[in-house]
């Protein structure tokens, strides 16, 4: 009898139905977009700033001052001015290995250029180079992802030392020497060995490496002397905006009680990265370069929060719309519940009906409303960020106790108005 | 003339009635009406609290972004590698003041601590906290002279602290070497080449040098997008031939394109919670007109043509949406006001044009709600309303 009552209900009003229905379907798609957005978009937003480049730099320990105060150079067995090529792999075994995006090892020595009196900084790195880990997995990694703002004409570098594939030169030098890509030149490294070759590319970067010539790292550590070596790597990680918490373990990580070491190390701070790169490579100094670090917490803070408070209002918004279009719907019903009432029909068993034909109403247009939602943010996610969000499972039961909420909360004052109703009054038309 | 007179009363007459049928209509159903107002002003205050968002938060975030530091760099122009003080204020005076976020001198030179020589860059302290905000330091920024900085690395090696003493010497330009006592107020971190430097004011560097009103570089930090950047650029170069500006193309280049992908993320957001909400709105609105089909089958009873019938509703919900609207409006800016302050800790400026947007935005879905609905209403036979069907 229940059932035949509520289906009933549903059944002889049903453009009524379908339009609540209808609004349903639109308030919770409106919020399983907005959740699952804000959900993702900190990781989302995390990764379009790290076009910004490395956040952090990896120097041998000290290695600035060994020079300076002690007179040593090179050739005297000092190679812990130096990092080791064949240790960087590891970069990719720490614990938050999948935050490191990029990164590509630096080495320069300085070159001269035939025709050019004044030396020639030349810089050896990684431009698209593939690794395979100690895992067994392979990574690609180097300048071509690291510096996303420079501008290139013509391609990097290929990587192999045996055969130099070529140096690819900075804008300014490029056009001192009137050389574009195609041509080739003449340089002589530190070695002394005279080497013809051919220019692949120009780029564009806009800071000092547009008079500087970058070369495949295996050539620059021929031409050095310095085979294996590398001077710094630069990284760029994803990571969390720094807390209280960073801040202390990065003065000190002595500092920290043992639960507090452990909440650090396993959260992907700049600082705690940092840490773990140091632990993995020898006597190496890794540093977040402030200038990156600093700005991307504070801009990832800021546009989470936003976020946030838009997701509030977007969640409130949509309740209150709810809840009011379920209040009319049934305020609308009071001749009907009038009758029930006349023929006996208790509050209780009126409140259910009311509460069931909204639930229903709800659970239907709910989950239709769930999936319009996940294809809403992922058209958000494919068109800003051109990648699909996917729907975060936290947003299920958010959403249910939204349609809950909206569906007993909504009908509430509604509820009121129907206990007080005198079935004759209603009858009579009034 | 007396045709005409009566014409008259009987319009004001029609009026007049017209008047209390949407009055009373307001008065008799008051439930009904917050219900109506409260789904009115909902709309409005996503509308006008999104929009106002929309159109500031680019604005505010764009200043955040110069955290990342200076965005054009000034050299001197040739080989000489010094430029004059006057020609950076010159320049200075081509950038808008509401944009100029700092503007710091750097003029190297090699001095050394306690004979040990190091990098050392005089500059203007208050300045380079704006142009550089993310330098992180350990101890007191310097205000009186006779005060250095020295860089992490340095601290490290050389064992000095804040509140040490130091003896800095440096070379005059015209020979002869210059020794004062200093005191390191700071220990600077950036994790850039900054921490092996040293720093110091840039008077009294030049007290050192003895060479008063050059400079090797400045910092430059402006809140514009890249294209007014190139023109800022242009016209130092038709204007200040002496010195040559530079954009730092990392940050040009990687700030346009995550805000343009933030002001489409935000963009299609509001739109669609623009477009939810409006329409949940409509639905709204539209049960409380299909409710009322016995009242306009009695007033077609009466004798009321479909066209007033069909204006009273577009009356009553043009004032709802005004009303709504209006509210709405106030409220919107109040929950953007506070978006602003959480997140930029800013005042935000009323967007007075908003308003009356807001405005029309609201009425127009009430309307369109109210007349959807009526025309299923108009089309039924009053005898078959009235009996109840």
């Amino acid at each position: 009898m229940f059932f035949r009552l509520v289906w009933g209900g549903i059944a002889r009003r049903r453009w009524r139905a379908l339009l609540t229905l209808f609004t349903m379907l639109l308030g919770v798609s409106l919020a399983t977009a907005i959740l699952n957005v804000m959900l993702d978009v900190g990781d989302k937003f995390n990764r379009e700033l790290r076009t910004y480049g490395a956040n952090l730099r990896v120097v041998p320990r000290s290695a600035a001052f060994l020079a300076d105060f002690y007179g040593l150079e090179e050739g005297e067995g000092v190679t812990d001015k130096y990092l080791r090529e064949d240790e960087l792999p590891r970069l990719k075994t720490i614990f938050w290995a999948y935050n490191i995006v990029d990164f590509a090892p630096l080495l320069t020595t300085p070159v001269v250029l035939e025709g050019v009196d004044q030396p020639v900084t030349a810089v050896g790195t990684w431009f698209n180079q593939t690794l395979s880990l100690p895992t067994g997995d392979t990574v690609t990694t180097g300048v071509q992802g690291l510096k996303s703002w420079w501008s290139l004409k013509g391609a990097w570098p290929g990587e192999a030392a045996s055969d130099p594939a070529g140096v690819a030169l900075g804008e300014s030098l490029a056009r001192r020497l009137r050389l574009s890509p195609g041509e080739s030149l003449v340089l002589t490294g530190q070695d002394g060995v005279r080497r013809t070759l051919p220019v692949t590319g120009v780029f564009l970067a806009g800071g000092r490496e547009d008079g500087q010539i970058y070369v495949p790292l295996a050539l620059a550590q021929a031409m050095a002397g310095k085979t294996g070596l590398v001077e710094e790597v630069e990284v760029s990680a994803l990571t969390t905006p720094e807390n209280d918490l960073a801040r202390r373990a990065a003065q000190s990580p002595a500092s920290l009680s043992a639960k507090e070491w452990e909440t650090w190390y396993c959260t992907a701070y700049i600082s705690s990265i940092a840490y773990q790169i140091e632990e993995v490579l020898t006597d190496a100094r890794a540093k977040p370069v402030l200038a990156v670090a600093e700005a991307e917490g504070k801009i990832l803070g800021k546009v989470e929060l936003l976020l946030t408070l838009l997701a509030i209002l977007a969640l409130v918004a949509s309740a209150l719309a709810l809840a009011n279009l379920v209040t009319a719907g049934v305020m609308e019903r009071r001749v009907e519940i009038g009758i029930l009432k006349a023929i006996g029909a208790g509050d209780l068993g009126v409140i259910s009906l009311v509460v069931a034909e909204v639930l229903l109403a709800g659970g239907v247009g709910g989950g239709l409303g769930y999936l319009l939602g996940i294809g809403l943010s992922d058209l958000i996610g494919q068109s800003v960020f051109g990648a699909s969000i996917s729907p975060h499972p936290a947003v299920i039961p958010l959403v249910l106790v939204l349609v809950f909420l909206v569906s007993v909360v909504g009908t509430l004052p509604a509820i009121r108005l129907l206990l007080r109703l005198n079935p004759r009054e209603v009858l009579h038309g009034r | 003339m007396g045709g005409k007179k009566v014409n008259l009363t009987q319009r004001a007459r029609r009026l007049s009635l017209f008047l209390r049928l949407v009055t009373s209509s307001f008065i008799r159903r008051r439930a009904r009406l917050f219900t109506a107002l409260l789904a009115l002003g909902i709309g409005a205050t996503v509308i006008s609290g999104l929009l106002t968002l929309q159109l500031e938060i680019p604005r505010q975030l764009a200043r955040e972004f110069r955290s990342y530091g200076a965005n054009l760099i000034l050299v001197p122009t040739g080989e000489q590698g010094i430029m004059d003080v006057e020609d950076v204020e010159a320049v200075a005076d081509l950038i808008p003041e509401e944009q100029m976020v700092g503007i710091t001198p750097y003029r190297y030179a090699s001095l050394s601590i306690n004979r040990q020589p190091f990098a050392a860059a005089g500059i203007r302290f208050p300045e380079a906290r704006k142009t550089s905000p993310y330098w992180r330091i350990d101890g007191e920024w310097p205000g009186r002279g006779g005060e250095v900085v020295i860089g992490g690395d340095i601290a490290e090696t050389t064992r000095l602290a804040p509140g040490s003493r130091v003896r800095v010497a440096g070379h005059r330009a015209s020979g002869g070497q210059v020794e004062r006592e200093m005191t390191v107020t700071a220990v600077l971190h950036s994790g850039g080449v900054e921490d092996s430097m040293l720093f110091l004011e840039l008077a009294n560097l030049e007290t050192i040098l003895g060479q008063p009103g050059e400079v090797n570089l400045v910092e430059v930090s402006v809140d514009a997008p890249s294209v007014e950047l190139q023109t800022i650029v242009q016209s130092i170069r038709d204007t200040v031939p002496s010195v040559t500006a530079r954009l730092v193309r990392r940050l040009t280049h990687s700030e346009a394109t995550v805000l343009g992908k933030l002001r489409l993320l935000l963009l299609l957001v509001v739109t669609v919670v623009l477009g939810l909400t409006l329409i949940c709105v409509g639905t709204t609105m539209m049960t409380m007109v299909m409710e009322r089909r016995q009242e306009i089958g009695l007033k077609k009873a009466l004798g009321a043509d479909n066209q007033a019938v069909a204006w009273e509703f577009v009356a009553e919900g043009g004032l709802l949406g005004l009303v709504g609207g209006g509210v709405g409006y106030a409220a919107g800016y109040f929950f953007a006001q506070l978006v602003s302050q959480e997140v930029f800790g800013r005042d935000l400026a009323p967007d007075l044009l908003l308003l009356p947007l807001t405005l029309a935005l609201s009425m127009l879905v009430a309307v369109l709600a109210a007349l959807l609905p009526l025309r299923a209403a108009l089309a039924i036979e009053p005898a078959v309303v009235l009996r109840g069907e």
